[in-house]
């Protein structure tokens, strides 16, 4: 392999650093876009109520499935330490904490970006390379409003509420593991999360949980609106929607951690 | 009336719309021909208001649609209909929801009246019972019919027609200019037809502006541009091969 000129490494790096702040600066705009539209709200009310079902309702199972596991691997995991110093009392806060703070937010927030981020990218991706959006522009009709605003609220909103159902969902899963592997009661489990865990660990989670919406909703749907190239063109905005998303949800954890510490 | 003065489009450094002006008078029918990559699309399309141009006017019934905000642009947009190359339909309504679509937006209509101007239009453009079908379950010259009932539902003033008969057969070709020339017939409606089928053009258009490499290179009616001696105009016109 030819080793590049330094010339040609800068230039590269000027053009990924470019090509970056385009995006930044893109997603920027549309959450602005995204915003002025809600204050006063202006959407399409049938649009939002099929995104509500579709990102929310048809979510459920997999959140719910997930989180219960979530949990039963938190207990899992701390099970050997809590059986060594004999402190059954605390598994219910070891893994409430954990979860209610971190792992609950991320690992919906990561299935979020990978089930409905990639999906609206697909779906809006799709639309644009086949003129469906300027179909839209074409018919007088905002494509903001009518398309983005309501997959907005419904990501915003779902991620938020799945998230509480997560959260339960894990506490359940945690408690019959703990009872299962270490036989720890349910009611000793969760007299240990009530004693223990305070309101602010789940705001904490929860707020996290509704960043991490809001990234997911405008990533999904800047990578979307500025799809071109056909199929292969949806393709590659589908994976830099992913993989953006994944990346926002830990730097904003990271910022909203250190910040709420 | 539409009245495009001086407009220029780049892509990088290629300059793919050249000093375009034309003058499209109330009423008229025209088409807009040229080989593949001559700029009709883009020029249709700068004239909805879709894509901007890089200098330049455009008027829509003496409104300038260059440069002005979202909420002017609407207010043009709402005059103007627009057939799709590529159908355009929305994959996720079905044929009536699709057809019904600008109706519906526009408001003032009931459940009860869209419904039957939908029947209506379906039955005009050949449709009948296809109203609960998606669009991927049906054939190209089927989305092309929907998408003409979709973009001539409001009866717009203006209509933009892109490559109506492409991918068709002959036989499709033929009942989607027959609806174009139905709408002519009516009156009133102004608008630009993109198309590659001169046969089928030829009986339906006002007058005829051909491009090439982002230029006009001919503006007249059906027997100025027989007449012409250019023979660019001629060899495009006859479809014949360069020697």
């Amino acid at each position: 392999m030819q080793a590049l000129s330094p010339s040609k490494l800068l230039s590269r790096f000027g053009a990924a650093f470019m090509a970056i702040a385009l995006d930044v600066g893109g997603m920027a705009v549309l959450l602005y876009q995204i915003l002025r539209c809600l204050v006063p709200p202006r959407l399409d009310g049938m649009e939002t109520w099929r995104n509500l079902y579709k990102v929310g309702v048809k979510s459920a199972p997999i959140v719910v499935v997930t989180a219960m596991l979530t949990g039963a691997i938190m207990v899992i995991q701390s099970g050997a330490l809590v059986a060594q110093f004999d402190a059954f009392g605390l598994l219910g806060w070891g893994a409430a904490f954990a979860t209610l703070r971190e792992v609950g937010p991320i690992m919906i927030g990561l299935m979020f970006s990978g089930r409905v981020g990639a999906n609206n990218t697909a779906e809006l991706g799709t639309m644009k390379v086949t003129d469906q959006i300027d179909a839209l522009r074409a018919l007088a009709i905002d494509p903001i409003t009518y398309l983005l605003v309501p997959r907005f609220i419904a990501i915003v909103l779902m991620m938020f509420l799945l998230t509480i159902v997560g959260d339960l969902t894990a506490l359940v899963g945690g408690a019959y593991t703990g009872q299962v592997l270490l036989g720890v009661s349910p009611s000793l489990f969760a007299s240990s999360v009530i004693e223990y865990i305070t309101l602010e660990d789940l705001f904490n989670g929860l707020f996290k949980a509704f960043t991490f919406g809001i990234a997911i909703a405008v990533v999904s749907s800047h990578y979307g609106m500025t799809t071109s190239g056909g199929a292969v063109g949806v393709g590659r905005s589908v994976n830099n929607s992913v993989v953006a998303s994944a990346v926002l949800i830990f730097v904003l954890d990271y910022f909203i951690t250190s910040i709420l510490h | 009336m539409i009245r495009i003065a001086e407009v220029y489009k780049y892509r990088g450094h290629e300059c793919v719309i050249n000093g375009v002006n034309l003058v499209i008078p109330q009423g008229t029918q025209v088409g807009l021909i040229g080989p593949g990559g001559a700029g009709k699309s883009l020029l249709m399309k700068i004239c909805a208001g879709l894509v901007r141009p890089d200098s330049g006017s455009v008027l829509i019934d003496g409104t300038e649609v260059v440069g002005i905000g979202d909420v002017e642009m609407t207010s043009v947009r709402s005059k103007i209909g627009m057939l799709f190359q590529n159908y355009a339909l929305f994959d996720f309504m079905t044929v009536e929801e699709n057809i019904g679509f600008p109706l519906r937006q526009l408001g003032g209509r009931t459940e009860e009246e869209i419904r039957d101007e939908v029947n209506r239009l379906l039955l005009a453009v050949d449709l009948p019972n296809t109203q609960k079908l998606f669009p991927n379950e049906l054939s190209g010259g089927m989305k092309k019919r929907v998408t003409f009932a979709r973009a001539v539902i409001a009866n717009p003033p203006i209509l933009f027609y892109d490559d109506p008969t492409a991918g068709l057969d002959p036989v499709t070709s033929g009942k989607i200019f027959a609806l174009l020339e139905e709408r002519r017939a009516r009156g009133g409606t102004t608008s630009i037809v993109v198309s590659h089928d001169i046969l089928g053009m030829r009986d339906i258009c006002d007058s005829f502006v051909l491009m090439d490499h982002g230029r006009i290179v001919f503006s007249g009616t059906r027997e100025q541009i027989e007449a012409s001696t250019r023979p660019f105009v001629g060899q495009f016109w006859r479809g014949e091969a360069d020697d």
